[in-house]
Formats: structure tokens, sequence, C-alpha cells
């Protein structure tokens, strides 16, 4: 993999479909290249074929941009998780039915368990490690803290993803908009009532998080 | 998932050349659009397509009005886009109340209105990939017929299949003649809205007029003046996020008391997008009163065939049909003109 | 005093940032790829493997089944006969399949794309039999458990004495877990030295489980679950895959990393298993209740023995003449169920509670009164007098918030336009249960405290309290205390099950911390970490504790370090030990649809002492969530044909979402409980759910006149063609 600072312009390369096993490696170095973003950052499936054809896709990942020759099937969540080691994102269903696995693509949130990487090439994902660090919060993980808006903490990345899409896209109005919209969030502990005052709490200061940067 | 073919078409001619042929049982070439329900079923391995065509960089994602008042809707318009934009949210807003209460706002920022109709099943029998299913396995039979059918079809069944159609938007749709343009090798062409799915009887595999390489590019229709009043009641059991056990879409014009004209359509209780004309034409000229309204609903469930656990659905459908004209009647529509 | 102080959760910022590793989240070198299949029948035996598509499939490295098993030494024994897993045999042991989605193979592949796709692709030829999977099926046999039953009191007599007698029968459903996390497991040889991330409530347990599995010394297996993604008592033994992925492991060289999917979730692991309830209460007109009679039936698997018996705490909630219960296990072609939030309780609170309103309107009575009416200081069974109760306490205050005083009992009364609006309550209550414990806590001059113990938290907030306990054991900022859990390196802890963990630690960790107070000669209130260390003579002490529960009977200190659990109750002998809840909910039905919603729910709870004010709202809130779904929701259905789970999905195996929680409230009622234990402590972590179903279904009633007795409660029971 390379970082390249700027995002590829030349559609050509877009979608470029490659043969499978053509360019070994490439997700262990992807990996590599974040080691100082985590340390001990898993060394992904090495140079063995994976059975499916490959793909070139360039991604802008919280803020850097990536390349990667992948097995076509995966999906965002997989590439993040399995291979680059950011495993803020959870997995809690695989088929879009709990949100445990929302990001930001293009300041939009989605399910990335349901986003194939391939069809997200050239584009720009933000994943929980990418909002704020914990030296500095964004204003909603803080916001999360303060109203206990979890409990086992699994759904949280998830929800706290969607919550400032929800916030960013209109939707947290009043706390009966903030509950339909964040309704995409399954948390069984039931921290619902959390989530919605920090979302509310949180509103104002994400608006104005999201024009600053 | 099994291995697939992905290619990336530049615009819609390139993606119908490129589509490899869909076959039956959607297990040919797809094309891919939000993907919410594409590979939600390849990762089961219900559905097993050689290739995807990506539609991402064709376009098709707007919303446009013509000199007369038709609206013309991008086939890549997303679900979230479109329930607030203002033609559907001020002028129909069933067409905007059937989005938001669908899926979560995840899956309505991905997931494309070209493919909202196109929404497969939810039959769990359908979905588990072993289970006897004429729809994904012509000829296995059908397990859901004496099975755990709870969520499945009472309208438009066959003996073959009772599978129910699972979308929201399509019941809301179907209320305003819309017309389906597509694209294939062999050119466009445009389908009523109505005539596009087709009821299972002895092929459930079977679910569209569309051809093998026929890509819905848009949909045309003109929304009359009096769909302001109108609505789409969703009966689930949570209060989001749920498919409907049964939805009824409504608009209504109105000469004071009187019906002029009603539309209908229901959802969560038939195989396919389903217009009530019987109760619309038993309403036409009707004054709109509580037993008038609850008379539209049987009408509408007239010849439902009910299964063991679903049974409850052909009252709660006619429920849902009177509740949606009641409340459609008693909206407030002046007040809203001055907001 | 940081005691009870609604502080912020220690480990919040960890969870926020995507930073807490949970068993999937842990990166280890060059990892293969686990997946399970399962099997497609509910009963039979396998007679042929096709596998060659799926070791076709590359990167594929092998394919584990029956007929090519890897080597369990011997199934460890199941949970409930005193083992540590959740059921009594081992998959691929046999070709036998005993139950729908039960574990027939694993695939192990380069990557992770690699093993899921030939697990679709591997194909088994079954024997098949039709199962007899549920309550109404042929072929189930049924087992009394007779040293399971109470009995106190002339019981015909004093229903032939009662006013009014009810005799009715209520139903639960099949219930799945469904946290959040998926059962991610990872294994990991270092020589012989195995690692395992696992999601656990019991790190010890699945370490000697594992030890008797794989026949290795237990002290070479290390079992890593610092946070976990939801427990509910769905991870509280040992799953029958962990030692199938180690040794896959082995054989292959290179950690193993499998997810279980989430439909597989719903049959290779435990569940809540469906009751049918026999329930009979006699009362005098006054409302006093004369007899008492609750019997279970609750379905288990064909080998195992597992019933929750909630009448043993059913029949302990109010006066009774004459007691009599009894529990009956119905065995089926079902995998064997285990432990789910508030297990015995939150099935036969709702007939129990159920009853109790369905009396109170044919006595026309308050259904608070009759509670009070019935209200005792020692439950009836024995005589045994309660270490304290303020069930009274709970219903004045949270009957107050609610609006109680405002009630009208007739049907229908609250109706406001296409709403019928009604009322109901009911009691909460969880015994308090308490296990031997171990700590080592680190101290040194800096004022820096470690606290060690493999205990766990699930979201319980144990991370935070452990903390402030420490702190305030010490005399030292809650800020400058860590807490390490979910360790088998770490000293023996608790299982985090039966809501033990804050009164277990919080009790060894107030004896380690006396004991550092007693070496370094010095006080809470006179703490000065410099200065004592200055005299002491060196930087640093740590010190090691143990706490057994008086009731826990001579040895039960061993239990510490085999592997095993002893779960008892306060004094048990001269006291019983309960928390106690009031829980009133209002509900609104659209009169059209029938759909049910709940807009209220108010609940009190008292529970001894508070160790955080904020964590603890979020036990009682959470639960009380969990009493929504159970209602109104959540049902695992299985079809009499197969035994399949046909919801085998979060789409269709409905729990609450954020909309169906519009307001929403936990009270905590000030309690001061000398008896229970050192700390004072009752567990919270389970009480928020019991009663729930039970108000909601009240209120149902008091909305539409229509008295459901199963669950959950859906539109269909409402709706009249």
């Amino acid at each position: 993999m390379t970082s390249s600072p700027e995002r590829p312009s030349s559609p050509d390369r877009r979608g470029r479909v490659t043969r499978r096993g053509l360019l070994k490696g490439t997700a262990a170095s992807s990996a590599a290249a974040l080691g100082s973003y985590r340390a001990g950052a898993q060394e992904a499936q090495g140079g063995d074929p994976s059975g499916g054809e490959t793909v070139h896709v360039q991604l802008t990942i919280n803020g850097a941009s990536h390349e990667f020759t992948l097995d076509v099937r995966t999906t965002l969540l997989d590439l993040v998780r399995e291979q680059m080691d950011l495993t803020g994102t959870k997995v809690g269903c695989n088929h879009g039915q709990c949100g445990a696995c929302t990001v930001l693509l293009d300041g939009v949130r989605i399910n990335s368990c349901l986003m194939l990487a391939a069809a997200a090439d050239g584009r720009s994902m933000t994943t929980i490690e990418g909002l704020g660090t914990q030296d500095e919060l964004h204003p909603m993980q803080s916001a999360f803290i303060e109203n206990d808006g979890f409990q086992c903490g699994y759904c949280t990345p998830g929800q706290i993803m969607s919550a400032v899409g929800c916030v960013t896209e209109g939707h947290a109005g009043d706390e009966a908009e903030i509950r339909e919209y964040m309704s995409g969030n399954l948390c069984r502990c039931g921290a619902y009532k959390g989530i919605t005052n920090a979302v509310a709490q949180a509103r104002d200061d994400t608006l104005e998080w999201a024009e600053a940067t | 998932m099994r291995p697939f073919n992905y290619q990336r078409p530049a615009n819609a001619e390139e993606a119908v050349a490129m589509v490899d042929p869909m076959g039956v049982a959607g297990q040919g070439g797809a094309f891919l659009a939000g993907g919410t329900t594409i590979i939600d079923l390849m990762k089961l391995h219900v559905v097993t397509p050689p290739s995807l065509t990506d539609l991402g960089p064709v376009g098709l994602d707007e919303i446009e009005e013509g000199n007369d008042g038709t609206l013309h809707v991008g086939a890549r318009v997303t679900m979230a886009k479109a329930a607030e934009h203002p033609a559907f949210r001020d002028r129909a807003p069933v067409l905007s109340e059937a989005l938001w209460k669908a899926a979560s706002a995840q899956l309505r920022n991905v997931a494309t209105l070209g493919g909202n109709v196109l929404q497969r099943t939810r039959c769990p029998y359908f979905r588990d990939n072993v289970s006897p299913c004429n729809k994904r396995d012509p000829g296995s039979g059908c397990a859901a017929i004496g099975g755990i059918n709870r969520l499945l079809a009472v309208l438009g069944t066959s003996e073959q299949c009772i599978a129910n159609y699972a979308g929201d938007w399509a019941n809301a749709l179907i209320l305003f003649d819309a017309t389906v343009e597509t694209m294939s090798g062999d050119g466009g062409r445009e389908i009523p809205f109505a005539d596009l799915h087709v009821l299972p009887e002895d092929h459930p595999e079977r679910e569209t007029v569309l051809g093998d390489d026929e890509l819905i590019t848009g949909y045309r229709l003109k929304i009359p003046g009096w769909a302001r009043r109108s609505l789409y009641v969703k009966a689930r059991d949570r209060d989001s996020y749920a498919f409907a056990l049964a939805s009824a879409a409504v608009a209504l014009d109105m000469d004071g008391d009187t019906v002029r004209e009603a539309r209908i359509g229901l959802g969560g209780v038939a195989t396919v997008p389903w217009r009530a004309r019987e109760a619309e034409e038993f309403l036409s000229g009707q004054s709109l009163t509580e037993e008038t309204a609850m008379r539209a609903g049987e009408i509408a469930f007239d010849g439902a065939q009910p299964y063991e656990h679903n049974a409850f659905k052909v009252p709660l459908g006619r429920n849902a049909v009177a509740k949606g004209l009641l409340d459609a009647a008693s909206l407030d529509l002046a007040g809203e003109a001055q907001q | 005093m940081t005691i009870g102080a609604p502080i912020n959760r220690i480990d919040g910022r960890l969870k926020v940032t995507g930073d807490a590793r949970y068993a999937a989240d842990f990166a280890v070198p060059k990892p293969l790829y686990g997946h399970l299949v399962t099997s497609t029948v509910g009963l039979g035996r396998i007679t042929g493997v096709d596998d060659a598509a799926a070791r076709q499939v590359a990167g594929v490295r092998a394919v584990y089944h029956h007929a090519n098993p890897l080597p369990i030494e011997e199934a460890s024994a199941f949970f409930g006969s005193g083992g540590r897993s959740q059921q009594s045999w081992q998959p691929f042991a046999e070709p036998d399949v005993r139950f729908y989605g039960e574990t027939v193979a694993l695939i192990v592949a380069e990557t992770i794309l690699a093993a899921r796709e030939a697990a679709k692709l591997l194909r088994f030829e079954y024997a098949a039999e039709d199962p007899a999977a549920v309550f109404q099926a042929e072929g189930t046999t049924a087992e009394e458990l007779p040293d399971s039953a109470l009995s106190s009191g002339e019981i015909d007599v004093a229903m032939q004495d009662a006013a009014e007698v009810l005799d009715v029968e209520y139903d639960t459903s099949p219930n799945t877990h469904n946290a959040m996390e998926l059962f991610a497991t990872t294994a990991q040889w270092q020589g012989q030295e195995l690692t395992v991330y696992v999601p656990s409530q019991w790190v010890e347990g699945f370490q000697a489980g594992l030890a008797v599995e794989l026949g290795i010394p237990e002290d070479n297996i290390r079992v890593v679950s610092p946070y976990v993604g939801g427990g509910f008592g769905g991870k509280g033994s040992l799953f029958t895959w962990v030692s199938l992925v180690a040794l896959a492991s082995k054989a292959q060289g290179r950690p193993v990393k499998l997810y279980v999917t989430r439909e597989q979730g719903f049959t290779v692991a435990s569940f809540r298993a469906e009751t049918r309830q026999s329930f009979r209460l006699g009362a005098a007109e006054d409302g006093r209740f004369t007899g008492f009679e609750h019997y279970g039936r609750e379905l288990s698997s064909r080998a195992d023995t597992y019933v929750v018996n909630g009448a043993e705490a059913t029949a302990r909630m109010y006066h009774a003449d004459a007691v009599r219960t009894g529990v009956t296990c119905v065995h089926a072609d079902r995998q064997t169920p285990g432990f789910m939030r508030s297990p015995a309780e939150t099935p036969y609170f709702f007939a129990l509670e159920s009853g109790v309103d369905e009396m109170a309107r044919r006595l026309n009575m308050n259904p608070v009164e009759l509670r009070r009416v019935n209200d005792i200081d020692s439950e009836p069974v024995n005589g045994v007098p309660y270490t304290s109760r303020s069930l009274m306490e709970c219903y004045d205050i949270a009957g107050e918030a609610f609006g109680w005083g405002e009630y009208d009992p007739t049907i229908g009364a609250f109706t406001e336009g296409d709403e019928l609006i009604g009322w109901g309550c009911a009691t909460a209550a969880y015994p308090t249960q308490m296990s031997p414990c171990s700590v080592r806590i680190h101290f040194d001059i800096t004022g820096k405290t470690k606290v060690m113990v493999a205990s766990h938290d699930l979201g319980t907030g144990a991370y935070t309290v452990l903390a402030q306990a420490a702190a305030n054991a010490l005399g030292v900022p809650v800020e400058s205390v860590t807490v390490e859990l979910g360790d088998t390196r770490l000293p023996p802890g608790t299982i985090a099950g039966g809501s033990v963990t804050t009164a277990s630690n919080v009790s060894v960790i107030e004896i380690a911390c006396a004991s550092i107070l007693e070496r370094l000669g010095t006080s809470v209130e006179a703490m000065n970490p410099e200065e004592a260390f200055g005299n002491f003579g060196q930087n640093a002490i740590e010190e090691y504790a143990e706490w057994i529960p008086p009731a826990a009977g001579e040895g039960a200190g061993k239990s510490l370090y085999n592997g095993r659990v002893r779960i008892v109750g306060g004094a048990e002998e001269k006291y019983v030990a309960f928390a106690f809840g009031a829980e009133f909910a209002e509900v609104r039905v659209n009169r059209f649809t029938k759909e049910i919603r709940v807009p209220r729910l108010i609940g009190a709870f008292a529970a001894g002492r508070i160790m955080n004010e904020k964590t603890a709202r979020s036990q009682y809130l959470g639960g009380m969530i969990w009493g929504i779904g159970h209602a109104l929701l959540e049902k695992t259905e299985v079809d009499p044909r197969t035994g399949a789970v046909v919801n085998d999905n979060i789409s269709e195996y409905l729990v609450p979402v954020n909309a169906d929680v519009p307001h929403i409230e936990a009270i905590l009622v000030p309690e001061t409980d000398t008896k229970v234990n050192p700390a004072g402590i009752k567990g919270i972590g389970e009480i928020g759910i019991v009663g729930t179903a039970a108000a909601i279904a009240n209120a149902v009633h008091h909305a539409t006149g229509v008295r459901v007795r199963h669950l959950p409660i859906r539109m269909e029971d409402l709706i009249t063609a």
C-alpha cells in the first residue's frame, strides 16, 4: 500500500479489476503502515489466494489516503477490522440489522457491513478512531460518557458515529426525533435514555465541530 | 459469499451492456445499487450472482420536475434523500412517510429507490437457504405455508408461495399511477408501476416483468394537488426499524365529508405491492365515517387467504386501512399550509 | 466520599473511542479464520459429508467434523451439574445430531471470506428423524424434580378457606440473549501455553473447563476477557466451540480467530427456555392470601436437566398460609438452556405479578393495596426474616412519581382518542447472592492503586465501582485507582452471574485495604501515601485477600482455586435476602392496529448500599428495557416441524429500539442493610427486568380488558375479527 496525499483522480483506475493473487501482501503492508497508530497491529493474511477476484480500491480513511488490492467481496467492515486493525467499528450482525458497524462515508452514516469496499472506491470514510482521541474527545464522545450512554460499550462506537450523522443530517431536533433517527442502532444493554440525552446535549457542539473540521 | 466478477460501468448504457443475464431466482448477474438487499442475500448464499454491475458511477440520482408538473425520480436517489424531498414531503406525504418509516437511517442513506421496489421478501424460509422454497429453488415446495408464517402474505398468495413483499415505498408509489422507466440492451421502455411486479402463481421465482438485462433508471409520476391529504400507516411490533405486519398507504380527495376519490395501497400483507381498487371504488362518493372506512378495509381483504400464524393480518389490515382513511380525512391541511 | 457518587465510568474513554478491546479485537499474528457449520436437521444422524466444494475454496486449510475430528480429551461437565460447560456433550464426538443448529463442522481458512464461503458450501447428508422440539410435540419426556419443590401449611385447606381462588396458566416464550457482541473466539498457542480471547462472564470456569477438554494443565491456559459486549447470562458457561478453536489452532500452528454468526448464536449458545406455569392463588375477602401454588414446566435438552425454578422466589414474596411449589423439566430436542438475565424471576414473576393483579380485580382492590395487605417481614415457607425489605416504600415512591393516585380501575377509563391507555404495576425482586472472591491490591508511594481480580465488567460498571470501593477504603482519590479484570492471570474473582459481583468484590476489597492500612500503620482519614510509605520503609505494598460469604459453608474458599462456583445467599439460615422494587407502566394501545407501546415506565428499587448512582441507574433502566422486550417483543420462534429457529436474526427477533423507550425512570430508594453482607450491598444487575412484563401485561388489561397470560403480548392477542 502507498499512502498518497492526494486522491487518485484518474477514472480508469477506479474499479480496475485485477485477477486474483497478483498483488500479494498488500493488506499486510497496509496494516504495517498503520503500525504507528496501533502498536501490535495484526499482520493480515499473507499472500494466499482468497478465491475472490481482486480489485484495486482507493479510500480515504480517517483523513489519510490508502490504496488496497482486495478480494472484491471485502466489505468496509471487514477491511477496517481484519486488515487495518481499526477494531473500534464493531460487528454485531453482518446484515444491516444492528448498526454496530456504523461509519461515516463522505460524512453520511452507513452500515459498513453491507458496503463493499470496491463500491466505496474514491470516497472518504471516518471510523470511531478518526472522530476523536482519548486526549481530545469529540463532543459527542464526551456527552456519551457524561450521560452514561452505554454500558457494555460494544454498540457505542456505532451509536456515536450514528449520533454524529443524526445531528449533521438535521434529525436531532427534539428527543422524539432523536429516538426515531437513532433507532437503527440497537443497544442491548438498554442505554437508550443516556444515548438520547447525549445526542441532545452534544448537538450544537457537534455542528460546530463539523464546521471547524 | 461466493466470488463474483465486479464491474463498474461509467453510465447506464454501459451497465446494461455489461450485466450478465439475470436468469431465474436472481442467480444470474445482478446490478448493485445501494446493496442493502443483495449484499445481505449474497452473504447468506441465497443469491449467488456470478457478477455484480455496480451502478455507483451512473448518476440517475436526482428528482426533477418537468414543466407539466411531472416528477422524474432517478432510480439511484436514496431513500433518505427522497424522504426529505419537498416534492414528496409537502405534496404527497405518503411518499415521504413510507420512506422514513422504513429500515434505519443508515440503510436509507444508501438504499436507492430503484432497488427499494425490488427488495426481496423477508420470508424466513426463503432466507434460510435450507427449507423448501419455490422462490429460491423452483419446484422444491413451500415451507412457509405450514410453518411459522406470522410475517407472510394473505393477499396475492398461491399454493406455491406466500412470501410477502417487504418494502414500504412501493405501496405508496402504486397510488399515483407511476411509470417505471427502464433501459436494456434492446433500448428502453416504460412500464406502469402497477404492472412491474407479478403475482407468484406457479412461478414465485419470477417477481417482476423486468428482462434479464433490464435496469430501472427512474420513475415518472404526477402528484395530484389533493395528494397532500395522504399518509402511511405502518403497524409493527416495535415503534421503529421493523417490517410492517400491515400497512396502509392512503390518499384522499375529499369534498367536505364525501370522498371524491380514494387511493389505498397495502403493505406487509401481500405478495406484491398492492392496490386496493375495489375498496377505493366503494368509497368513491361515500361520506367517510368509521363505518364506511371499516367497510373499505373489509373489502380490501375480501378473498384474503390466511394461514395458521397470520390470520390476524386480515382484521389488522382492515383496521389499518380504516385508520389510514380516518386519519387522512382529519388532516388539517389548511393549518399546515400556513407553516 | 466516593461511595455512591455518580462518577463517570473510568473505562468510558476507552469505550467511546473504540479503544476498548473486546474478544474479537485482539490482534494476533497471521491468524487463520474459523467458521462454524451447523446442522440443518433437528434430530438424526450424519450419514455422509461432502466437503469437496468447501475444500476447493482457495485458502481453506481444514474442514473438521465428526469424521475428521479434533482430539477433545473429554467433554467438560454441564454447568448445571457442577461443571463449567453450557452442555454435557461435545460436538463432533459422534455423528448424532441432537437439535437443529448444532455445531457439526469447523472450517479453518486463510481469510474470513474463504472461511465463510466454504462454510456455506459444506454439505452433510442426514438420516433425519422428527424432532420433539417444543412443549406441544409428541415425544418429549417429563422429569419431575421433587427436591426442588416447596411445601408448607395445608394447601387444600387454604384454598377451601379462600373467598376467591385464581387458577390459571401463564406461558412464557423462549428468548435469546442477543448481546450485541458476537461470540467471537481467538486461540493462540505459544509453545505449550494457550491464550484464548473469548467473551466470558467466568474466565476461571472457562479455563478449568478447557483444561479438561484439552487435557492440559490449567496453568497453561490463559483466558482473556477484559471487555464483554454484553453478557446477560449468555457467556456464563464454557462454549462448546472454544476447545475446537484451540485444537484447530494447535493443529495448524497458527492463531485461529472465529466469529460465531448472529444466526448461529441462536442455537450454538444457550437461551432462556419457554415455561408453562400453573398458578393458583387463594385470597380472603380482606385480600390476605391463604394459599399459594406455583408449578413450572420448563423445557431443556434431552441430555441435561436445567430448570430455573422461579417459584423458589415467588413463594417468598407475600403472605400465605400455605405454600406449594414444584417444577418439572421437559426434555426435548433442543440445545441446553442456560442463564438469562434474572433467569428464574423473569418468567415466574410474570405469573406471580399478573396473578396478583388478577386477584386485585376479583377483590375490587387497588393492586398496590393488595400487595400492602400481604406485605411481610418473614418469608412464608420457613418463617425466616428478610435482611431488609423495602417493597412498599418502593411502591409508594414509584407510585407517587407515576401519579398512581389518579388510578381508576375501570377498563379503558383513560382512553384518549384512538389511544386506549392502561396503567399497571408489579413487584420486582431479586435474591441477594454472593460468592467467594479474592483480590490483589498494589498500592504505592505516589498513591497509585491497582485492583486486580478475575471478575468481570459486562457493562455493569464493575471497573468503576471497584475503583470507588478501593479509593474509599484507602482514602485516595478514585482517579488514582486502576482496575484489572477479566483475565485468569489475576487472582480468582466471581462469576458475573447472580448479581454477585459488586457485593462480593467490594467485600474483599475492603478487607484487603484494611490490611494495607494496618500494615502501613495509617487510616483512611490520615492517608498520606508518601508519609505512610516513608514510615513503612518501602515504596509499594501488595496485599492479597479473600472473602468467603458466611453462608458458603466449610471449604468454600477452595472454590476459588478449583474453578467451581459457589453462589450463596446472605446468612441463609437466619435470613433471606432480596432486593426489592416496584414498577409502574403506562401502555397505549391503538384501537385500530392494537399496536402496544409503553410511553411511561417508572421503577423504584431498594438494594442496600449503592456504589455509584449513575451506573446503578443504568443497570436498572437496562433491566426495565429488557422487560419491555420480554413483555412485547422477544420470542425465539421454533418451527415445530424441524426444530429450527425461524427468526434467527435481529431483524425478526425484535429487541427494543430507542424509539420504544420514550420515558423511563429508575428511582433509587435509600436502604441500609447491615445483615446482608459486610458491604451492605445487594445486587442490582438483574432486578430491573423482574416484574416489568407483568406491569405491562396488567396495563394492557387495564387498557383493553384483555388478559393475556402469555409472552410476548402482541397485536394478534388484542385484535378481533
